[in-house]
């Protein structure tokens, strides 16, 4: 099979050699729930990596810079900071627990030396503020080295007290803590392109914040029935446009999306735009509702098109056609006959995300089997890589992998009934601007760049 | 006969995450409850549709807003009570079939069981294995009612009857608890309505914890495996399952 790949530049006919760069987490049969990897994000430069984790951890990686001295180091992604973000805590008017686990992250803009990101659990949302030290100050005049007051008596001159280097210290402070927005579990939060506002969604809610105000919010969609008998959709996703600060779009449970301007009235509930496509009658079966719900919505950086992920599909969608997506690509169709074992096992209900290369020329989605899939828009070509130990050397250059439904299986095809359906990879990030993927497979942070970017290195 | 069968296991799946669903970390996930009630509302639509009945189109609350929702009156066609009583919607002995699993209460409330007796694979046997459950009475009276006048509005007026969902805790109008029982409320409809009315007050009120979400749960499911478990093979393999989540 070509070892020919998609990727690259739109227009370019060169082609993209995924290589393993780098692997973190430990191997597989040590692994704690905790350490479940739920959430990955590059920040606006993709010079820092975050991750989070069901324990409430986050872990973040900053790239090294370049360097003539070291080459094979160069672009490596290392461990930069980790600190608990969440605890587990007791809502005890309903006798809930509330899970620490990490649902997203998401960068600010950065604006000054520091780092700020946006995590969130189930229910609170949390600004830290991630400064450098690699200076401390020395000679004080009336405390020493240890910063115990010294006796006045053996002062006998002045100093100046300078600036010396020290080890780098990375600081993480939690700068302010969203709490009491949400009743029901926040799925996705956003920052505004205004960089003042973001916004926090759970299943029936959506809360506009503002980052210095942590006592109040402004409910801005509510599809909350009056009477939850009535209860027939619930908001998946939602992310604000990456230019536009009073347009942002929600997802459903039942596959559609709405596209929804904060100048139009305070309360957004009513859409203006709704994106939905027509069931395909032939398709229908008991699980035709759950595998239309969408998982994940993203716009595009161009802010033209969105990005959305059902169960077995991704879809393309122009903000300006509300009939059908422009394109749809198909994940795992062979799915489409299991789906009642996959209901039995709750496979079903597994909520992949999507994700748009620098460019929006390439799409990437997860799978089962620690498989992803990337399709290449200009080319329509598609393939399928793995994230294992075992078949990812470092610098080798990654094998597309293939799934036979039965008829002619060449070597190294792997059956629909050899998937391994505990090994889903679930979260994956493209770095903004290089061919630099970032993929969590359970508790793995697998580190994937183009053969070509890590060689100019 | 293979779509049936599907249509079941797919039921009793759907009632196990439902039931399992409480004890989870982290609280009911409203988002995950809701599409395994609306397979379980699926499911149980194809079950209960007989061949020479038509088939029932999706129930109202799992259509389009601008249709009628389920609570207020106002009577809707023929097949949207489908999903209320949904053998009642077919023919004449029917909405007897309702009662059947729980016919062992009917034998003892006396003047059902000879009608109950006249179905052969509606017999004892479900009575013997399955304890009654409580709101047997409330059923049988809509099987009577079912027979008498238009099998559709009745049912449908019956479901609207009982008291309303149990007002939310301590004024806590949000809780998610409250909300998942009133949509289980809704997929069982009448046989859950008579549930309510039967029910100690301690079952009724909301639960407060997880806990006694299982208390109702538990027991509206039995209300459902009753309703379907009425072919015989079908009630042999059913019932150590209806058993077991009456028991506990």
């Amino acid at each position: 099979m070509s070892q020919k790949q998609v990727g690259g530049p739109p227009g370019d006919n060169s082609t993209v050699d995924w290589c393993l760069y780098q692997l973190n987490g430990a191997a597989e049969f040590e692994v704690s729930e905790a350490d479940i990897i739920s959430t990955v994000e590059f920040n606006h430069t993709g010079e820092l990596l975050a991750t989070g984790d069901k324990g409430g951890r986050v872990v973040i990686f900053q790239r090294e810079p370049e360097s003539k001295n070291e080459p094979y180091n160069q672009g490596e992604y290392n461990v930069y900071s980790t600190f608990q973000s969440h605890e587990p805590e007791f809502d005890y008017l309903k006798s809930l627990e509330i899970e620490e686990k990490i649902n997203k992250i998401k960068w600010l803009p950065q604006q000054n030396a520091a780092h700020s990101l946006l995590s969130t659990n189930d229910k609170t949302i949390k600004l830290w503020k991630i400064t450098e030290r690699d200076k401390r100050p020395e000679g004080y005049n009336l405390k020493d080295e240890e910063g115990k007051l010294k006796d006045l008596s053996t002062v006998t001159s002045l100093q100046v007290p300078v600036l010396k280097p020290m080890d780098l210290m990375v600081e993480v402070t939690p700068r302010r803590i969203f709490a009491n927005g949400h009743t029901y579990h926040v799925n996705s939060i956003s920052v505004n392109s205004d960089c003042e506002t973001y916004m926090s969604a759970d299943d029936l809610r959506i809360n506009l914040w503002h980052l210095a105000i942590t006592d109040r919010s402004f409910n801005i969609v509510d599809i909350k029935p009056a009477n939850m008998e009535d209860l027939t959709e619930v908001i998946t996703a939602s992310e604000f446009h990456p230019h536009h600060c009073n347009l942002f779009v929600y997802s459903s449970s039942k596959g559609s999306l709405r596209l929804c301007d904060m100048r139009a009235s305070a309360l957004c509930d009513k859409h203006s735009k709704l994106y939905e496509e027509p069931e395909d009658p032939s398709n229908r079966s008991f699980f035709s509702e759950i595998i239309s719900s969408v998982s994940d919505v993203k716009f595009s950086h161009s802010g033209r098109y969105m990005l959305t992920r059902d169960y077995l599909t991704v879809k393309v969608w122009d903000l300006n056609m509300e009939t059908k997506p422009v394109e749809t690509y198909q994940v795992h169709d062979y799915l489409r006959s299991k789906l009642c074992s996959l209901y039995e096992n709750d496979c079903i209900f597994d909520k992949f995300e999507c994700a748009w290369n620098g460019s929006d020329s390439v799409i990437m989605t997860g799978a089962y089997n620690n498989f992803f899939r990337m399709f290449d828009r200009n080319t329509k070509r598609d393939v399928t890589l793995e994230a294992s130990r075992e078949s990812s050397k470092p610098r080798a250059i990654l094998k597309p992998r293939r799934v036979c439904v039965g008829g002619k299986r060449r070597k190294d095809d792997i059956s629909v009934d050899s998937l391994d359906f505990t090994k889903k990879i679930l979260h994956t990030a493209w770095h903004p601007t290089e061919n630099i993927i970032a993929i969590a497979a359970t508790n793995n942070l697998y580190i994937f760049q183009d053969k070509v970017n890590s060689e100019m290195h | 006969m293979e779509f049936k069968l599907e249509a079941h296991r797919i039921v009793s799946i759907s009632l196990g995450k439902i039931y399992s669903a409480r004890g989870q970390r982290g609280g009911l996930k409203l988002h995950k409850n809701l599409l395994v009630s609306l397979v379980l509302r699926s499911a149980r639509q194809v079950y209960l549709s007989e061949p020479g009945c038509p088939p029932e189109p999706p129930p109202a609350a799992c259509g389009p807003p601008e249709e009628p929702p389920p609570s207020p009156p106002p009577p809707p066609p023929q097949d949207e009570a489908g999903p209320r009583l949904p053998g009642a919607a077919c023919q004449g002995p029917r909405p007897r079939r309702c009662c059947c699993g729980c016919c062992c209460c009917c034998a003892s409330a006396g003047g059902e069981v000879n009608r109950e007796a006249a179905r052969p694979d509606c017999a004892a046997a479900s009575a013997a294995a399955a304890p009654p459950p409580p709101h047997c009475p409330r059923k049988r009276s809509a099987a009577e009612r079912g027979q008498a006048g238009s099998p559709v509005k009745k049912p449908r007026r019956e479901a609207e009857e009982p008291p309303p969902p149990p007002p939310p805790p301590q004024g806590e109008q949000e809780d998610m608890e409250t909300g998942n029982v009133a949509s289980l409320i809704s997929i069982f409809g009448s046989s859950f309505s008579g549930l309510l009315s039967k029910e100690p007050k301690g079952r009724r009120r909301p639960p407060l914890d997880g806990g006694e979400a299982a208390a109702a749960t538990p027991a509206e499911a039995a209300s459902e495996p009753g309703q379907i478990c009425c072919d015989e093979p079908v009630l042999r393999t059913l019932n150590p399952w209806s058993t077991a989540i009456v028991a506990f």
